[in-house]
Order: structure tokens, then C-alpha cells, then sequence
């Protein structure tokens, strides 16, 4: 499994890599340290897919105060 | 003849202007074609004197005509209009001056016109002045404005007032000058030179309202269309009304159909692009903020998939590996168990089949003497000795008593 540090990633990195994650587990056949390994990994990602989203609402929340302004 | 002019000796005046008239009337006779750029007529003189102009050259002649030449039925003489001049060059001795005695004037028809118009176009044309790929982009707000109209005219106001009410923050550099006459093509030219070279005008207006063919003449003096194909600076026209075309319509970046247009195409209108940026600003967020839901969903399905939202199911089907090899372990233990249990029944039926139990059940006795030998016969004991008898139910002591019995019987 790929051992890149979680920050360096993209959303739609980490969002592929935890889409393989899940379907990997869910085809079976791996040891149990494997495939808590694996386990690990996805929680990892997720949360980093989810810091991303997180992030992005934030900054769309932060633009939000201008809106409206420009009605008249 | 005349002897040569000295200090001592000096020509008189009438000399010199007889030599020079008779040196000008010695001239031919000439056609000349130009615009007829001042007319005045003193009352009931019998002259009439105008000033012809080169419409493409800031060039003019004096002319002189009788009353009758200039005011012949037919011709309409007037300041602006286009003539063919049949005349003499003159010079008036009375007064030193020179002028082309005219004794016969032409009005240049308004198809001749046209068809002049026509043939510099079509020069124009093929020398590509009129081409489309040589049209400029307007700026799309610009700050400032050039505007040439006529002072205080219709155009004038439908351009400013328009392009204000569209854009507040418009600002406008003006050039009043000629619009029509003698002196318009000239005086547009110059105005146009003044604002492409300020470097504030991002775009200059050329506006004029609408007007005879020979009233719009000077927009399509050929001068005119040059300047405006060398300007730096986008050039738009309103002149005329729409069904009019000039030349300069031809050349100029954008044609307007009136001044008003004009104004449209210079300047956005700012409620316009409020609304528009508006929208556009809602429809980002609204995409941007639908894409994030989108992956909020996507997200929050990854994490309740089983496999990432019960780790423990990861032990399930091992943990129940564990039990069931457990349990097998167990059983299979206590089957061995077993089996050895039943060996052991087994062995112990056999013991008791051969003990002799059996068969002192059925009656027989084992004896012992004292010292545990077993008595297999009665020659064996004395008399009087103490035996052991061991019947099923038990032990008995007895005493052997030889009196009572006859002789010991031999089995």
C-alpha cells in the first residue's frame, strides 16, 4: 500500500486511493495485519478527504458575507 | 518694352500690375472642380465672389463671377456644394488681387457624387482599409470617451446622455468642430489626431445626426477615412441615420446605427452587468457549494461501507475460525477420551470374566492354611490345624477334625 504523507495529497488523491482502499477490502483473500493495515489507511484517508472538503466550506463560508452586496 | 527696375529708377505700381496682369492673363483657360467654401454676393453687384476649397487638401482659390454665371436657373449655389468651375486666372489690377474669373459653374450632380463616392470606396476597398480583420475590439467599460460632434447637437446629447445613464462613471474628452460645410472633413480629421494621441481615449465616437447626402458628404471624404484607418484608438461612428452610409462607416472599428447606439456600444450598461455578475457569482457558488455535497455523500458512503465503518467485522470471521478449530480440538479430545474410557470397560470385564469369583458364586471354596498355601489336599493338613475358607460371600475359619470322617477320599 502507498506511504505518502497525508497533506501532500489532493482531495481527488486521496479520494481515489480510499475508493481502492474500500474496494480492496471488501475483495478479501488478505491477512489480518494486511487488511487492518489497510483498515488504518482508509480511516487516514477519509479524514483527509474530509479535512479537504472541511476546508473548502470554509473558504466558501468565509466569500459568503459578500454576498448580496451587489443586489439593488 | 520697359526699362529694368533700379533704386534709382523704380516701376511705378501700375507698371508692375499691369506686367503681372498681363503675365496671368496669358494663363488658359481652366476646369476646376472644388467645394464652394465662402459665398458672397454685395447686394446688387454685379460680382459674386466665393472661395473654392480642395475637400482633401486645406487648399483654396478665389473666384469671381458675374451675378448671371452664379445665379444661372438650375444651379444652387450654395456654401458646401461640390462645383466644376470653367474660368480664367485673373488678376484685378484696382486692387492687386488674384482670382479665377469663372465664366461658367457646374453643380457636381448628386449621382456624379455618388459615384465618386463610389469609386473611392472601391479603391479604398481594394487597398483593404474596409477589411475585417482590421477592426479593433472596443474596451469594454472604457474611462474616457473621445467624442467629435457638432457643439450642442442632437448627437452630441443622445451620445453623453445615453452613455452616462449606462455607465455613471464614463468620462468624456470633446472635440466640437464642423460636422457638415466646407471645413467638417478638415476639422474632423484634426479632432481625431487630437484624441488618438491623448493617451486617456480608449475609444473615440465620431457622431453626427442625420442630413442630406451632400450635408454628409465630409464623412466620406477620403482624408477622413484614412485618419480614421491610422487612428491607434477604436473608432466609432453614428452619422446620419441608419439607411445612410458613409465611407467612414465602411473603415470605422464599429458602425452605429444612430448616436444613441453608439453610446450602447461604448459603454456597458451597469445594471446589465450587475445582474450578470450577480448571477454568475450565485451559479459558481451554487455549483461549487452542489459539488461539495455531491462529495460529502460520496464520502459518507466510503465511510459507512461495512468494511471501514465495523473494523470488527475484520475479526468476525476469524475470531469464529478460532472457536470452531477450538471446538473441533475439544471434541476430538473428548472422543479420545472416551475411547479410552471404553478400552478400560473392556479390559476390566475381561479381568473380572477370569477372576475366581465366579466361581465361588457357584458354590466352590478356595482353602488356605495359615500361612496363605492353598490346600489341594487333605494329607496336606494335620489334624487340628486351623484353615482359611474363602467362599464367595466370604472368609470362615475352620478346624480340621479327622475323627469324624473314615479314611480321606482321592478326589
Amino acid at each position: 500500500m502507498t506511504d505518502e504523507a497525508g497533506p501532500t495529497q489532493t482531495y481527488e488523491q486521496a479520494r481515489e486511493e480510499l475508493g481502492d482502499v474500500v474496494r480492496r477490502l471488501e475483495a478479501g483473500g488478505l491477512t489480518l495485519e494486511e487488511s487492518l493495515a489497510l483498515w488504518e489507511r482508509g480511516e487516514e484517508l477519509a479524514k483527509l478527504c474530509q479535512h479537504w472538503l472541511d476546508r473548502a466550506r470554509e473558504r466558501l463560508a468565509a466569500a459568503a458575507p459578500a454576498d448580496g452586496a451587489g443586489q439593488d | 518694352m520697359t526699362a529694368p527696375s533700379s533704386p534709382e529708377a523704380p516701376w511705378p505700381v501700375r507698371t508692375v500690375a499691369r506686367k503681372i496682369a498681363d503675365w496671368i492673363g496669358r494663363l488658359g483657360e481652366v476646369w476646376v472642380e472644388g467645394q464652394v467654401a465662402q459665398l458672397s454676393r454685395r447686394g446688387g453687384a454685379a460680382t459674386v465672389f466665393l472661395t473654392l476649397r480642395d475637400p482633401a487638401a486645406d487648399m483654396s482659390v478665389p473666384v469671381t463671377c458675374h451675378r448671371d454665371v452664379a445665379d444661372r436657373p438650375g444651379l444652387e449655389l450654395t456654401e458646401g456644394a461640390r462645383v466644376i468651375v470653367r474660368a480664367r486666372p485673373d488678376y484685378y489690377v484696382a486692387r492687386g488681387s488674384f482670382s479665377l474669373r469663372a465664366t461658367e459653374i457646374r453643380a457636381v450632380g448628386l449621382g456624379e457624387l455618388l459615384a465618386r463616392i463610389e469609386r473611392i470606396r472601391k479603391l479604398l476597398a481594394a487597398e483593404g482599409l474596409f477589411d475585417a480583420a482590421r477592426k479593433r475590439p472596443l474596451p469594454f467599460a472604457p474611462a474616457v470617451v473621445g467624442v467629435i460632434t457638432g457643439r450642442d447637437s442632437a448627437a452630441e446629447r443622445d451620445v453623453l446622455v445615453t452613455a452616462r445613464r449606462r455607465w455613471p462613471a464614463v468620462r468624456f474628452e470633446m472635440h466640437n468642430c464642423a460636422v457638415q460645410g466646407p471645413n467638417a472633413a478638415v476639422s474632423v480629421i484634426e479632432g481625431l489626431r487630437r484624441l488618438d494621441q491623448d493617451p486617456d481615449v480608449e475609444v473615440i465616437v465620431i457622431a453626427r445626426g442625420g442630413g442630406s447626402v451632400e450635408d454628409l458628404l465630409p464623412f466620406s471624404d477620403e482624408g477622413l477615412v484614412r485618419a480614421i484607418a491610422a487612428a491607434r484608438t477604436p473608432v466609432v461612428t453614428a452619422v446620419g441615420h441608419e439607411t445612410d452610409t458613409t465611407l467612414v462607416d465602411h473603415v470605422a472599428d464599429v458602425r452605429a446605427a444612430t448616436p444613441t447606439d453608439a453610446a450602447h456600444r461604448i459603454v456597458p450598461e451597469i445594471g446589465e452587468q450587475r445582474r450578470l455578475v450577480d448571477n454568475l457569482r450565485a451559479r459558481s457558488r451554487h455549483l461549487l457549494t452542489s459539488r461539495l455535497d455531491q462529495q460529502d455523500r460520496w464520502l459518507e458512503s466510503m465511510r459507512t461501507r461495512p468494511v471501514l465503518a465495523s473494523p470488527d467485522r475484520l475479526l468476525h470471521g476469524r475470531l469464529d475460525d478460532v472457536v470452531g478449530l477450538r471446538t473441533r480440538a475439544r471434541r476430538t479430545l473428548v472422543h479420545r477420551v472416551e475411547g479410552a474410557e471404553r478400552d478400560l470397560e473392556h479390559a476390566r470385564a475381561r479381568v473380572a470374566a477370569l477372576s475366581p469369583a465366579a466361581t465361588l458364586e457357584r458354590g466352590y471354596a478356595v482353602v488356605q492354611r495359615a500361612d496363605g498355601a492353598l490346600v489341594r489336599d487333605p494329607a496336606e493338613v494335620a489334624d487340628g490345624e486351623l484353615l482359611r475358607v474363602r467362599v464367595a460371600g466370604g472368609r470362615l475359619h475352620v478346624r480340621v477334625d479327622r475323627s469324624t470322617g473314615g479314611e480321606d477320599e482321592q478326589p
